[in-house]
């Protein structure tokens, strides 16, 4: 990585808030290029948050997010206020992310081809045929071209989630945006999910992820990222954070999730030994 | 019961059945068309035509149809504009309707998840193509059991045209009862075309949602 490269996403100094309720503090987080980064943490700390500001599905308060540079969702008038960009222009900025939901959001009135093709034909313009053949390519990625004809409905929920993702490539992002992408996943069905993942971090592709599967996280994250009250307490590599974290609050976070999934309490140095997921 | 009777006066129903059709469908037509834009329009910019959405439903569901087509038939050549009876009742039920049309649709769009919508905002699609192509194919398969009941609604309502004299079914039955003064025979003549108009709308309400939902198990 060269030094002088722009991230692929840049916040800084993001905050946000509902009301009288604050969920982004000053923010900073730095994605380069083929980057795995797991945002982990608390429910209610601004991972998912954060994640949605990355493409303007939230609107943030303050701050500053780039997407290779660009700035999203606000553009700043020669008296130096910010105002709100158009959809349009919205729409070029994030063009490069593509987002894969904790609730798949797959559209149940389309064939599965067409959830994956929507995309090409109605925001990039791309003639059927050749989205056709994009979509089926990202549809066999993740092993579900035999299903393009199928309506979500008539698939389980992790096929549904690999269509997600398959929607997502489709669109050959630069980097994606996952949402807890197996939280709404029966036990059984995580790991195919999983799996597709994995292979995508191998590939080289960017991702930003919002995960409570620790292990996994500790498997193909380049870098993880823990966040409580909407701000980072510890990031680093996986190795470090899971084996030696440096703070009292992620040190007991990883206990109670230690203890929560495998009854016996063992210390939180041993995560490595556990049976992955995948 | 005067079987003669009936026999004599089936023609006269039968061409005021057209009439009644001719009008219902007519405004049936109209009102989903303008129901539809008028929500979709509400969707689209809820702060500005919001405003006038709202005022519109309000008012025309508040009043009794009666009066609007009161209002359009007598009301309106004050102002110069001068429409003959069935022209107001098509356009007067039309309106009627539109309010009750667009509600329907702003109910149907209403239970289309939010995620779905999210999707297709992140995916770079337009405020209009995410309701063409994602809102509008759900919300009108979702809607079709509430616009048939609304069309059967409006076929009824279209009886109040007898006062400003179109000659539709009601007021065709009116005139045989002054002219036969036989009660019986003629009303119980008017319900049962009612009733068979009726069934019919709901036949093809029941058809249409069949053919919109065969292949989706959802």
């Amino acid at each position: 990585m060269l030094p002088t490269s722009i991230p692929m996403i840049s916040l800084r100094g993001v905050s946000k808030s509902y009301g009288a309720n604050r969920v982004l503090f000053d923010f900073d987080l730095d994605v380069e290029r083929g980057e795995v980064v797991s945002l982990i943490g608390p429910s209610g700390s601004g991972k998912t948050t954060a994640l949605r500001c990355m493409n303007f599905l939230e609107e943030y308060d303050a701050g500053e997010i780039r997407i290779r540079g660009a700035l999203l969702g606000y553009r700043v008038d020669h008296d130096g206020r910010r105002k709100r960009e158009s959809e349009r222009s919205i729409a070029e900025v994030r063009a490069p992310v593509a987002m894969v939901f904790q609730q798949f959001n797959l559209w149940p009135h389309m064939r599965v081809i067409d959830n994956v093709t929507a995309p090409l034909i109605l925001a990039k313009g791309l003639p059927q045929a050749s989205a056709r053949t994009r979509g089926l390519e990202a549809l066999d990625r993740v092993g579900m071209a035999h299903k393009a004809d199928a309506y979500p409905a008539q698939l389980s929920g992790g096929q549904q989630q690999r269509i997600g993702i398959a929607r997502a490539l489709a669109v050959a992002p630069e980097v994606m945006l996952l949402d807890e992408p197996t939280s709404a996943l029966d036990p059984e069905l995580v790991d195919e999910v999983l799996e597709v993942i994995q292979s995508l971090a191998r590939d080289g592709m960017t991702m930003v992820m919002v995960t409570h599967e620790m292990s996994f996280a500790a498997k193909v994250s380049s870098r993880v990222v823990f966040m409580e009250a909407g701000r980072i307490v510890e990031s680093g590599p996986p190795q470090q954070l899971f084996t030696a974290p440096a703070t009292d609050r992620l040190r007991s976070f990883l206990r109670t999730w230690f203890e929560r999934s495998h009854a016996a309490a063992t210390p939180v140095g041993a995560i490595h030994s556990l049976p992955s997921p995948v | 019961m005067n079987f003669e009777l009936i026999i004599d006066i089936l023609p006269a129903f039968g061409h005021a059945a057209l009439v009644t059709l001719q009008a219902s469908i007519l405004a049936i037509v109209i009102g989903a068309a303008a129901g539809f834009m008028l929500n979709a329009l509400a969707q689209i910019y809820p702060t500005t035509f919001g405003i006038f959405y709202r005022g519109f439903v309000w008012l025309i569901r508040g009043t009794p149809f009666l009066a609007q087509l009161f209002v359009i038939y007598f009301g309106l050549p004050q102002f110069g504009i001068t429409l003959d009876a069935m022209q107001a009742t098509v356009i007067g039920l039309g309106i009627y309707g539109a309010a009750y049309f667009a509600e329907i649709f702003r109910a149907a769009w209403q239970s289309i998840p939010n995620g779905q919508i999210e999707a297709g905002r992140a995916f770079g699609l337009g405020r209009r193509q995410i309701l063409r192509h994602i809102e509008a194919p759900q919300a009108i398969r979702l809607a079709v059991p509430m616009l048939t009941n609304q069309a059967i609604l409006i076929l009824k309502e279209s009886s109040v045209a007898s006062i400003i004299t179109v000659p539709e079914l009601t007021m065709t039955a009116g005139t045989i009862v002054a002219e036969t003064f036989s009660y019986a025979e003629p009303y119980l003549l008017l319900g049962l075309i009612y009733w068979l108009l009726a069934l019919a709308f709901a036949g093809l309400g029941h058809g249409s949602e069949h053919w919109l939902g065969r292949r989706q198990t959802h």
